[in-house]
C-alpha cells in the first residue's frame, strides 16, 4: 500500500483535497507532518519514513502559524546577497498582531523556508516534489534565469533593481514602456505591480494596497485591484517592494479570448501537461483567486490552433523537465495573434485547481497515480 | 473608470473579430472588429477585408487597437477608411478605438481628426470614438447619423462645443463620457447649456452624460430642462451621482414619463433608490458605490493562498 507522508499545514484545503483523492482511490490517508512541528524540531522525518514511504511537500498555505514560524526561522538566516532586505526581528514578530493581508518581509520568509527545505532534503527519502525545485520556483529571479538559460520562451527581464529610479533608468535604456514588478518570493499575486508609462504619465495596477501608519508605509494584499497614478505614490510603492527583493520583467501584451485577455495555468504531471485552466481578466493580473472567471478552454484551443497549442505544451514540458519534481503548475501567455507564447510563472504548488479534471481525475488523483506508476512506492 | 472588455454589441448587432481565414460570414448582421495582432499591420488587415467579396455588404466596422499599446494616432488608418468609401457602400456603423485597459489607459489612446470619416460616409448611422486625447471633430453636419458616442476619461470643452454646434437632424442617441479633470476634462456645465436650453437634435430619444464627476450638477440641470420631457432614456451612469442629483430628478414629474433611467455605478442611498423604484419606469441602479469601500478590509488576502 502507498504510504504517503505530507508536510503541510493542518486544516489547509490542499490537505483535505489530497486526503479526498486518496480515499477515492481507496488508498490509506496520508500522514500529516505540520510545518510548525518540523520547524520546532518536534519531528524528524527519518523516524517517520520507511524505505517505501513517499514524501509530498505541500504549500505552507494560509497558515499564520507556519508563516510566523518560517519568518522566525529566517530571522536567524544570514543574507547571502550583498544587499539588505527588509527584516523583522523575533521579538517584533512575536509582538506583531495578526493583520490579514499584511505583507511581511518576504525575503526573510524565503530564507527561513529554504532552511526548512534543506532540512527536509536531508531527512527525506523518495519525494513527489523536490526541495531544491521548490526553492528555485520560489525565487522568481532564479527561476526566470534558469528558463532563459535553456532558451525557453519567457518575457525579457531586467536585472536586480533596488528602487523606482533604477527601474526607470533600466526601462528607458531598453525603451520599454511597461513591466511587471513582482516580489521575488511572492505567490498568489502577492506584491505584483503592472507598471506602465506614457509621456510624463505613469500608472501602477496592483494587488498591493498601501497604508501609511505612523510615518511608515505598510503593504497589504488586496483582491480589489488598486490603480495608482501619482508618480510619487508609485515610487513609494516600488521602493517598498524593492526592499523585499523583486523580479522585473517586460509586460507582454496578451491575447484575448472573447472580450477579455487570458493566460493559462497548466499542470505538468510526470512530464505531461494534464490539467489546464484558462484565466480571464479585465485587468492585467489574472489570478483566479482575485475572483477572475475561468475561461473556455475549447474556445482558446480552437483559436490558438493545434500546431501552436502543441508548441506551447512542449515549452511547458521542457520547462518542467528542468525541475526534479513530479508535478508543478506553469502559467503561460499567448501574445495577440497566438503565434508566440511565453512562460510567466512557475508554481511549485500550482495544482490547487478544485473541480478541474483531466481524464476524469483531479490534480491530486493524477499525481498520486503518476507517483505509483513511476516510483518504488507501495511495492510492499 | 476602466474598460476591461471589448465591445460585444454595437449598433444593436453582435461584434466579432475579423479573421481573414473565416472571411466576412455575416456582413449584414454582424459588426466586424479589426484588431492589430502584433504581426500584421492594421492597414494590411483592412486591405484583406476590403478584398473579401462580401465587403460591399458590410454593415459595421470597429477599429480596435491599431498598433502596439498607446503608439501613435490612427491618422493613416482613418485616411485608409476614408479612401475605402466606395468599397464600403453599406457601412452604417463605425467605432474608432475599441481599446481596453490591458492595451492602454483610455486617456493614453491617441486620437486624431475623425471628421473626414463623417464626410466620407454620408449614410453612416452610428458613429463612436474612444478617448478624447487629440480627438478633433469640429461642428459636423450629417443627415443620417442616429447615434453619436464619444467615450473619454476626460472630455475637452472644445469637443462639447463642437457637438453642441453640430447639425444632426436624425440624431436619436447622444452619449458623451465626460470624465474627470484628472484625465484632462476641461468641459464645464455651461458648455452643455445649449442642450438643456435650446431645441438641439429634435429626434433625440437617448441622452447619456456618463462617467461624470459632476453628475449631480448635470442631473440638476436636466431636471430643470424641457429636454427631460422629450427624451425617453436618460443615462447618468458611471458617474458620481448621489441623493442630491437623484432627488432633483425625482422632483420633476417628467422623470416618471421616461422609459428608462440608468444610473448604475452610483452613490445614492438605499432610501433614494427605493423612491426611484416607485417610478413606473425601467431603472438600472446596479453597482452601488456607496458602501464599496467599507468592504475593503474583507478584500485583503493572505500572501500564500492560491
Amino acid at each position: 500500500m502507498l504510504d504517503l507522508v505530507v508536510i503541510g499545514s493542518l486544516g489547509d484545503r490542499r490537505i483535505e483535497l489530497l486526503q479526498g483523492a486518496l480515499a477515492k482511490l481507496q488508498l490509506p490517508p496520508a500522514r500529516l507532518v505540520s510545518y510548525s512541528d518540523l520547524i520546532a524540531g518536534k519531528v524528524d522525518l527519518r523516524d517517520l519514513l520507511t524505505p517505501t514511504s513517499l514524501l509530498r511537500i505541500e504549500s505552507p498555505g494560509k497558515s499564520v502559524e507556519s508563516e510566523h514560524a518560517l519568518l522566525s526561522l529566517g530571522a536567524n538566516c544570514e543574507e547571502p546577497e550583498a544587499c539588505s532586505y527588509e527584516r523583522i526581528g523575533q521579538a517584533a514578530l512575536a509582538a506583531q498582531p495578526f493583520e490579514k493581508g499584511l505583507i511581511l518581509p518576504s525575503r526573510q520568509w524565503y530564507l527561513g523556508y529554504c532552511r526548512i527545505l534543506e532540512l527536509i532534503q536531508q531527512q527525506a527519502g523518495q519525494t513527489m516534489n523536490h526541495p531544491a525545485a521548490i526553492m528555485t520556483m520560489f525565487d522568481k529571479r532564479a527561476c526566470h534565469a534558469l528558463l532563459e538559460s535553456h532558451a525557453l520562451a519567457v518575457p525579457p527581464a531586467i536585472g536586480p533593481i533596488s528602487c523606482y529610479d533604477e527601474l526607470l533608468v533600466q526601462m528607458r535604456q531598453r525603451n520599454w514602456r511597461q513591466v511587471f514588478v513582482k516580489l521575488a518570493h511572492g505567490s498568489s499575486a502577492s506584491g505584483v505591480v503592472a507598471f506602465r508609462m506614457h509621456k510624463e504619465q505613469y500608472q501602477a495596477i496592483t494587488t498591493v494596497e498601501m497604508v501609511r501608519h505612523q510615518g511608515q508605509v505598510r503593504l497589504y494584499n488586496t483582491r480589489r485591484i488598486q490603480i495608482y497614478r501619482n508618480e510619487g505614490e508609485i515610487a513609494t510603492l516600488i521602493d517598498a517592494l524593492c526592499r523585499h527583493r523583486v523580479h522585473v520583467e517586460q509586460w507582454l501584451p496578451r491575447a484575448f479570448s472573447g472580450t477579455r485577455i487570458f493566460d493559462l495555468r497548466l499542470v505538468v504531471i510526470a512530464g505531461q501537461v494534464q490539467h489546464v485552466v484558462v484565466r480571464q481578466s479585465a485587468m492585467p493580473i489574472t489570478n483566479l483567486h482575485l475572483l477572475n472567471p475561468r475561461g473556455d478552454l475549447e474556445a482558446v484551443m480552437q483559436a490558438v490552433g493545434p500546431g501552436r497549442w502543441q508548441a506551447a505544451l512542449e515549452t511547458c514540458q521542457r520547462a518542467a523537465a528542468l525541475f526534479p519534481s513530479l508535478y508543478m503548475g506553469i502559467d503561460l501567455l499567448f501574445k495577440p495573434g497566438f503565434k508566440q507564447h511565453a512562460i510567466i510563472e512557475m508554481n511549485a504548488f500550482g495544482d490547487l485547481l478544485p473541480g478541474v479534471l483531466y481524464e476524469g481525475r483531479d490534480t491530486y488523483s493524477s499525481e498520486i497515480l503518476a507517483a505509483l506508476a513511476t516510483s518504488q512506492v507501495g511495492a510492499s | 473608470m476602466t474598460i476591461g472588455e471589448h465591445k460585444t454589441q454595437f449598433a444593436g448587432k453582435a461584434v466579432v473579430d475579423w479573421d481573414a481565414e473565416l472571411g466576412l460570414i455575416d456582413p449584414q448582421d454582424r459588426v466586424y472588429r479589426i484588431r492589430y495582432d502584433q504581426e500584421e499591420s492594421w492597414l494590411d488587415m483592412l486591405v484583406t477585408l476590403l478584398q473579401d467579396p462580401q465587403s460591399s455588404q458590410l454593415f459595421g466596422l470597429i477599429m480596435g487597437a491599431w498598433a502596439s499599446a498607446y503608439n501613435g494616432d490612427p491618422s493613416d488608418e482613418i485616411a485608409a477608411l476614408v479612401e475605402a468609401q466606395t468599397q464600403l457602400p453599406a457601412l452604417k456603423a463605425l467605432f474608432i478605438g475599441d481599446i481596453v485597459f490591458e492595451e492602454s489607459e483610455i486617456s493614453w489612446i491617441q486620437q486624431t481628426n475623425v471628421s473626414p470619416l463623417l464626410t466620407a460616409y454620408p449614410a453612416l448611422e452610428h458613429f463612436g470614438v474612444r478617448s478624447g486625447q487629440g480627438l478633433q471633430l469640429g461642428p459636423i453636419h450629417h443627415e443620417s447619423l442616429h447615434s453619436l458616442i464619444i467615450e473619454t476619461g476626460g472630455l475637452d470643452a472644445t469637443l462639447v462645443r463642437d457637438v453642441m454646434a453640430s447639425d444632426l437632424p436624425a440624431l436619436e442617441h447622444l452619449e458623451l463620457w465626460l470624465g474627470t479633470s484628472d484625465y484632462g476634462a476641461t468641459w464645464a456645465l455651461d458648455n452643455l447649456a445649449p442642450l438643456f436650453e435650446e431645441r438641439l437634435f429634435p429626434k433625440l430619444r437617448y441622452l447619456g452624460l456618463r462617467d461624470s464627476e459632476q453628475a449631480n450638477d448635470i442631473a440638476l440641470a436636466i431636471s430643470r430642462s424641457p429636454l427631460l420631457e422629450r427624451i425617453k432614456v436618460l443615462d447618468l451612469s458611471l458617474g458620481t451621482l448621489d441623493d442630491l442629483g437623484a432627488a432633483a430628478l425625482l422632483a420633476n414629474p417628467a422623470t416618471a414619463k421616461l422609459q428608462k433611467l440608468d444610473i448604475h455605478f452610483h452613490f445614492c442611498s438605499e432610501t433614494m433608490i427605493d423612491q426611484l423604484k416607485t417610478l413606473p419606469i425601467e431603472l438600472d441602479a446596479s453597482d452601488s458605490q456607496l458602501n464599496a469601500d467599507l468592504d475593503f478590509d474583507g478584500q485583503r488576502y493572505v500572501a500564500v493562498g492560491e
